[in-house]
Parts: C-alpha cells; structure tokens; sequence
C-alpha cells in the first residue's frame, strides 16, 4: 500500500507543471472558427492555445486588449465566456520516415485507418527558411519522368517550380507523374542495391480540393506502388479555412525534416490559389485590412515564406535538399492577377499550361514559349543536354513557321524540314498520363529525332514508332541504356551504338 | 455610421479622460456614462459597452480571487496579500473564497494571471499528460 501511495505521489511529482503560473483569457466572441479572446497576457505569436473540450486554437493576431485565436478543428463546442489557457508551445506536427504511405490531416493525425503515426519527432509549422550560408547551388536533377519537362524545363533538387494554368489542364497530372517517377526510381534503385542514389521522398498537400479528387490521387498513388514513398497532407475543401491555411506549412515541416538528415524530398502544394483565398478568408474574419481582391496586405509574404523553406542546403548541413512544385490555377489563361504573379516571382520559373493546346491534343499541354526554369539546367545530365540544346529554339521556331504556313503559300525545302521536324519533337512529347519514362530512354529518342532517324517515319505513326522502339531497346539494348545512364554522356562508343540500335530497328520496323 | 474599431477608439479616450491619479474617478466615470447616454450621438450604446468593457479591464487587473480548500489563517493572506502587491506594483483588492472541490493547495487569480497549485490542478494535468 506504502509503494502505491509513493509511486502515486511520484507520478502526481512527474505530472506537476513546470510553473504554476498559467495566463488565462476568456471568449468574447466567437465565429466562422476564429474566435476574440480578452486576457491571455504574454501570449506568444502562434502558440497554441487549449480553449478546453479537446480544442486546440492558435493565437494569430495579438492586440492590445485581444487576442485573435483561429481554432483548428470543430469550434462548436467552444462557448463565449469560455475559459482559454496558453500551452506555451507553437503549433507542431510530427515528422519522419513514420509518415511515409500514410494519409494525415493538417495537425498530422492520421487519416487513413491504419493506426496511429509512428513518430517520435515534431518540428514546428512555422519555420524561418535556411539562410545563405547553408545553402548550396543547384546540381541534382529531379527526373519528372516527363519528356518535355526533362528535356526543355529541367528541375532541380531545392528548386520551386511553379506549375500555372487554367482548369483541367492537367496540372495535378503532371505532380502526380513526377511523384511516380521518383517512387519507380527509388524502388529501383532499392532493387539493384545502388547506394549512391539518392531516394527522393514525396510529399503531397492537397489544399481545399474535393473529397472524390483527393481519394482518386491516393488511389492512382497506390496502384502505381508510389505510396511507400509518399506522405498525402489532405486539408480538403470540407475543412476549415484555418486548417486549409495552415496545411502547406504542416507540409513543409515534414519535408524539412528529410532536408536536414540529409535526405531528399520533393512537396506538392496543390494548390496555393485555394490557399489564399482561404487565408483571405481567415485575415477577413479576424478583421485586418483589405488590399488588391481583398487580400489581405501580407499574402505575399505568406507564399514567400512557404517557398523560402524549399532549399539545397550544403554538405555541413545535411546536403539534402527540398523541391516545391507549387501549383496556381488561373482564371482564363489570366497570369496577370494578383497571386499568379506574386508566385510566378517567387518561385524559380514556372511551367505555364495551355487550355488551347490541352484541347488541341497535346499532352501534357505545356506552352513552351511561356514556360521556362531559371536555374534546373545545371541539374541536367550532359547526356541531355547534348540532345535537348537547341529543342527550345526550334520549337519556337516551328510554331512561328506553323503559323505563317497556314496560309499556304509555297515553302522552301529548308522551312518546310524545319516544320516537319517540328511536328515530328511535337508528337514524341506527347505523353499519356501516369506513365512516365526512364531519362535514358529520353535521351535515345531525342537524338533519334535531332539525327533525322524520324524524318521519314509519318507524323501519324510517331507514336508507334516510339512504342516499337521502347521495347526493343528495353528487351534486346538494355546495356545501351544503362550506358547512357551510367555515362551521363554521349561520348562516340554510345552514339556507334545508338547508330547501330536505330538502323537495326528500322530495318526491322519498315 | 459608427463601426466598432472608431467606437473602441472613443471609448478608450473617455476612459482616459475618466483616469484621477492612475485609477478611475467615480464622479467622473457616473458623469461620462450619464452624458454619454443622453447626448443622442449614434453608436452611444456602443461606445459604452466598449467604455464599461475598459472599466472591467481595469478592476479586474486590480482584483485577485484567492481560493483554498480550507480557510487561511490572517497571517497566510496578509503574506499572500503583500506578495500581490509587490508582484503587480499596486494595491489589488484580494478576496477569500473557499472551495473544497480543489481538494488541497491553493489558486490564486489576478486578471489574466491564475497561479494555480492546487490538487485538483495536479490531477487534471495528471489526467491530460495519461
């Protein structure tokens, strides 16, 4: 009986909090999940708040006599003349390898069914980004898997990357394909028990999409076996606004953590329109000051804040590295609005897709003109950019003269090959969705087409063309491409040997 | 029309001006609210609820409740008394309640401050960490 009193007596020693002293407020008003909280003297910025039955709520507007609290989670129990306590912690959500196959929420509580997160580590939601001296510049590719963004907009490991366009133009798409290319090339990697390469983990934050769409990505995650991979932040559109503002951020920590152990990671913030309107919608309520479309005056800093944290830190630091592909949804081809351009200016250059060509056929409808990355060529293997060089110019060039021979008027030899050669890059970057390719295999293809091999195949049979060939050389040139893989560089035994693979195949195809 | 934050501004100016010596004159504070109330502006309702929320402020951060699960001895509040004082740098008018549902220690609550060391705490923090 004397050891339970002790052990009693001990654990009630254990459970005493390290001070007595509490600051406590009460609810003036509450609403639309943002309540005013009178007292709470030497509240901190950000600290969670317990405002009892369970509710967790963050103070995010310290004023003279209130405090704005943004309550995350249901608010309907919470009361005026409530009781409110300080916690003396900032808001903070599990992070590690625990999170990776599962589905959480904004506060990083599982979604998913399957038991409670393996994680013994929170890191802050908030964060100041790394500074210059522990950054790094650019050097490793991220292989989306996609032709054209592979070969003309390369990303880099630590590079934002901003994906802009209309509706359903295939923006989620291309996300999701690069999601998939990193988890065949780790898996791969696993199988061959390659330790140099560097595994890059996925992260994908869903902000205020529907249900249906967020069940559908998970899904096509899961059947391309992308999900051990892969953390999914969901804050959908049926959440709250505090929670829908907040889930980038949550995402941000988690992909941190892997930057500073020395891992890779690659976060999708899909997408940062909905989050600004819902942090317009929370700035609103609390009552600060509106600016251009009702934004709110620091909605830019709230993008270059959640952008800053994608980096390539240096060797001293970790050497790991955090990409952002953000994604903004424009109304009506409109890049001019307010948080286009405020992203567009953050981000390292942007991938701008087109509705026109979406319907046009091409797939993935990205403009090239429009689209550009400021700093993911130094990622690119010699290899390609031997092969992609020039891709960009005589693309240009193509949809000029497309254009101009629209009128019918009679060609030149020279204008009318560089037409068909155009049409020719087109129909090879062309690409079906949630399959992509091996950076090899690209490279064969693109200096099959710059080595004229495709002049005399018909632009309706491109596509076949390319099939055949994949096969072939997977089944019966495997070591080509290992070699190119293995180079990085077309030196003259790899082009013999492509020379000699091409000429066979087309013996064999016609 | 008076919106809230001009009627908050307002307030905050007649509290002031009712200030006698850093604490609020009663004289002045009835004349503000009866002049307040009778001059026919718009918004006077709301700028009085504002004003009285500002008093409120006030005597609350001038008053601490001291509760214990048994009565303290005059020499324990003197000492909790004198210990108020000199911790906010003014008088806090301080009054004893005895609630036997806090099982032992003592909870002490000055404005937005609650010194909270008593067994019923203990056990809601035992609860909460489990």
């Amino acid at each position: 009986m004397t050891t339970l009193v002790q052990e009693i007596e001990e654990r009630l020693a254990g459970a005493k909090v390290d001070s007595v002293w509490q600051s406590v407020g009460v609810v003036r008003e509450i609403g639309d999940g943002v309540a005013r909280v009178e007292g709470l003297r030497e509240v901190m910025l950000n600290e969670m708040l317990d405002l009892g039955h369970g509710v967790t709520g963050i103070a995010l507007s310290l004023e003279e006599s209130e405090v704005g609290v943004i309550i995350l989670g249901d608010h309907t129990a919470v009361e005026e003349g409530g009781e409110v306590r300080g916690t003396g912690r900032l808001l903070q959500v599990p992070v590690g390898k625990g999170l990776l196959g599962r589905v959480v929420n904004t506060l990083g509580q599982p979604l998913d069914g399957k038991g409670p997160i393996a994680s013994d580590t929170s890191y802050p939601v908030e964060k100041i980004a790394p500074g210059i001296m522990r950054r790094k510049p650019i050097s490793q590719p991220v292989q989306t898997g996609i032709m054209a963004i592979d070969a003309m907009i390369p990303i880099g490991r630590g590079q934002r990357e901003l994906i802009i366009g209309d509706r359903s133009t295939g923006k989620t798409t291309i996300c999701v394909d690069a999601i998939i290319s990193q988890a065949r090339l780790n898996s791969a990697a696993e199988a061959a028990g390659d330790t140099n390469y560097r595994p890059l983990y996925c992260i994908y934050v869903a902000v205020g999409q529907k249900q249906s769409t967020i069940a559908q990505i998970i899904s096509v995650l899961e059947e391309a076996g992308a999900m051990p991979y892969t953390i999914v932040l969901a804050a959908p559109a049926a959440d709250s606004a505090t929670s829908q503002y907040l889930a980038p951020f949550s995402g941000a920590a988690m992909g941190e953590w892997f930057m500073d152990h020395g891992m890779d990671a690659l976060i999708v913030y899909d997408d940062l329109s909905k989050h600004a309107v819902a942090y317009r919608q929370v700035s609103l309520v609390l009552k600060r000051p509106s600016g251009r479309e009702a934004y709110p005056g620091d909605v830019f800093y709230l993008h270059s804040r959640l952008l800053e944290r994608a980096a390539r830190v240096g060797e001293k630091c970790g050497n790991g590295s955090l990409t952002a592909l953000p994604i903004i949804e424009t109304q009506g081809g409109d890049v001019s609005a307010y948080i286009p351009t405020n992203v567009i200016s953050i981000t390292d250059g942007q991938i701008y897709l087109e509705t026109d060509l979406f319907y046009q056929g091409t797939r993935p409808a990205i403009s090239v003109g429009l689209s550009v990355s400021r700093v993911g060529s130094a990622a690119q293997s010699k290899a390609m950019k031997q092969v992609a060089g020039q891709l960009k110019g005589e693309l240009a060039q193509f949809r000029e003269l497309a254009a101009f021979a629209q009128f019918g008027s009679e060609l030149d030899a020279a204008t009318q090959g560089k037409i068909d050669r155009g049409k020719r890059i087109v129909e090879l970057f062309n690409q079906p969705q949630h399959r992509p390719m091996r950076v090899e295999l690209q490279v064969a293809l693109l200096w099959a087409v710059q080595n004229g091999y495709l002049d005399k195949v018909p632009v309706e049979r491109i596509k076949e063309f390319q099939a055949r060939f994949t096969e072939y050389v997977t089944a019966s040139r495997a070591d080509l491409l290992a070699n190119i893989g293995a180079q990085a560089t077309l030196n003259d035994p790899i082009v013999a040997e492509l020379k000699a693979a091409l000429d066979q195949f087309l013996t064999m195809w016609a | 029309m008076t919106t809230a934050r001009q009627a908050a501004r307002d307030a905050a100016r007649l509290f002031r001006l009712s200030m006698v010596n850093g604490l609020p004159d009663v004289g002045r504070v009835r004349s503000i609210v009866s002049d307040l109330l009778t001059s026919g502006r718009r918004g006077r309702l709301a700028v009085a609820a504002a004003f009285v929320r500002l008093l409120k402020r006030d005597f609350a951060g001038r008053m601490a409740e001291v509760d214990s699960a048994a009565p303290l001895d005059a020499e324990t509040r003197a000492d909790i008394e004198a210990g108020l004082a000199h911790r906010y740098k003014r008088a806090i008018a301080t009054t004893f309640v005895v609630d036997p549902s806090l099982i032992g220690g003592i909870r002490i609550a000055a404005g937005s401050d609650v010194y909270d060391d008593s067994i019923k705490a203990r056990l809601f923090a035992l609860e909460t960490a489990a």
